[in-house]
């Protein structure tokens, strides 16, 4: 007679359980109650930012620009594809910042770029229909997943020690494959959400989203914070 | 005719007399269209401006009564000689020229326009369907560092601005973001202002 297996659903049923619980144990854990563990002056950080063109590339390079460039290095700037604007803007700072500031390290003893670029599909274009979007969205969750997933496991550079996001939809994209990272035990960026300086009574619908998933969750205006325990505001901070 | 305040004094790197008005990469014909009618251009020429220039992005207006010595670039001559085109690489030469300046509510020609201590009216274009725009403009406005106001109300906003009045804005400070990540990622030598409770 045959039939399914008599092991098959137990075991398929133990399996969904213990997903379950390893998603709950990381969705709810702690947000480190301390940050990370302490840091001496001069090691480095690296980190790595989401450019999601227009008014939030300005915003998060804004950001960017205030960082000590000897101490955050090497960074990461994650663009969409097609994007040339925010990445020469990025270049342009790099620029900037370079002039500014001479390196503490000559360049003749230096093997890594200083910083470089990743491009990701977007998850979802402007006035694209809905009804294709989850096509979209999964190449481009592939594509963080490579990044930030499977590409520091095989060959790539190491995952950055800190991720910046400030709205975009393409940014939930990167939460989930950090958060597949922390699912799989995996080494995972810190992070930092930062809502736009345009954001005064509501929230984005990214900001809505992430608030819960991310390690630091940061509004520009008081009337946003909901819960003091999670959201902050420092005031402006572009 | 009320004369409320004296005729505009310039700003930093201008003469005085000059207008800018910019929708950004955005479409705002109500905006374009209103700046180019007869009760705005009145009040501007009572408050002693003499030249406008107008970067009309993707809106569409009536040129019947311009002349066109370019593509996408119309002029007028006159007491308020005109000036009207699309696009530029970069806006900062016309915000320093201008001692007023005319703007839809996006939150980066905000930020560049105040940083500039120039004089700013904002209009939150109606057209747009999410309109956090206005919440921005509110805001700032309700701090005094601009006016905002509607197409309809323009005439009357160009009109009772009084610049005296008008808060700076406050120039970019990054050691509050630099010091919050700092003491996140547990650097020792941060003064913290953003330090977690």
């Amino acid at each position: 007679m045959t039939g399914t297996p008599g092991w098959l659903v137990p075991v398929a049923a133990v399996t969904v359980g213990v997903i379950l619980v390893r998603l709950y144990i990381v969705v709810t854990a702690p947000r480190t109650a301390k940050p990370s563990g302490r840091r001496d002056a001069i090691e480095r950080c690296s980190f790595a930012v989401f450019l999601g063109s227009g008014g939030h590339t300005s915003e998060a390079l804004s950001l960017v620009s205030a960082l000590d460039f000897n101490r955050y290095v090497p960074r990461t700037y994650i663009i969409s594809e097609g994007d040339t604007l925010s990445m020469q803007k990025a270049v342009n700072l790099e620029s900037a910042k370079a002039a500014e500031a001479p390196d503490t390290m000559p360049s003749s003893m230096r093997s890594d770029p200083r910083y470089t670029f990743v491009v990701i599909p977007r998850a979802r274009r402007v006035h694209q229909p809905l009804l294709t979007t989850p096509f979209t969205a999964a190449l481009s969750l592939i594509a963080a997943v490579w990044h930030i997933t499977v590409g520091p496991l095989i060959a790539g550079p190491p995952v950055p020690e800190v991720l910046l996001l400030n709205g975009p939809g393409t940014c939930c994209v990167l939460c989930i494959a950090t958060y597949l990272n922390r699912f799989l035990g995996l080494r995972s960026p810190k992070l930092i959400y930062i809502e736009s300086f345009a954001r005064v009574r509501h929230l984005s619908l990214s900001g809505k989203l992430l608030r819960p998933l991310v390690d630091r969750f940061i509004v520009q205006w008081p009337e946003l914070v909901k819960d003091k325990r999670r959201d902050e505001c420092h005031g402006w901070l572009v | 005719m009320s004369e409320s305040s004296s005729s505009p004094s310039p700003t930093p790197g201008s003469t005085g007399t000059h207008v800018f008005v910019t929708v950004g990469s955005t479409r705002f014909d109500a905006l374009v269209q209103t700046v180019l009618s007869e009760p705005v251009l009145d009040v501007l020429r009572k408050r002693g401006y003499r030249t406008l220039d107008v970067q009309c992005g993707n809106s569409d207006f009536d040129t019947s009564h311009l002349r066109r010595d370019a593509d996408d670039h119309w002029q007028r001559a006159g007491d308020l000689e005109t000036s009207i085109w699309r696009f530029k690489p970069s806006l900062k030469e016309d915000y320093e020229r201008a001692d007023l300046i005319i703007s839809h509510a996006g939150s980066g020609t905000i930020i560049d326009v105040l940083r500039l201590r120039k004089p700013l009216i904002v209009i939150p274009n109606p057209a747009l369907l999410d309109n956090h725009q206005a919440e921005l403009s509110d805001a700032l406005a309700g701090l005094g560092h601009l006016r905002s106001s509607t197409v309809a109300d323009l005439p009357e906003a160009i009109e009772g601005l009084d610049k005296s009045t008008l808060v700076p804005f406050p120039q970019f400070d990054g050691s509050r973001f630099r010091e919050l990540l700092d003491e996140e990622m547990g650097y020792q030598d941060h003064t913290s202002p953003g330090a977690r409770r």
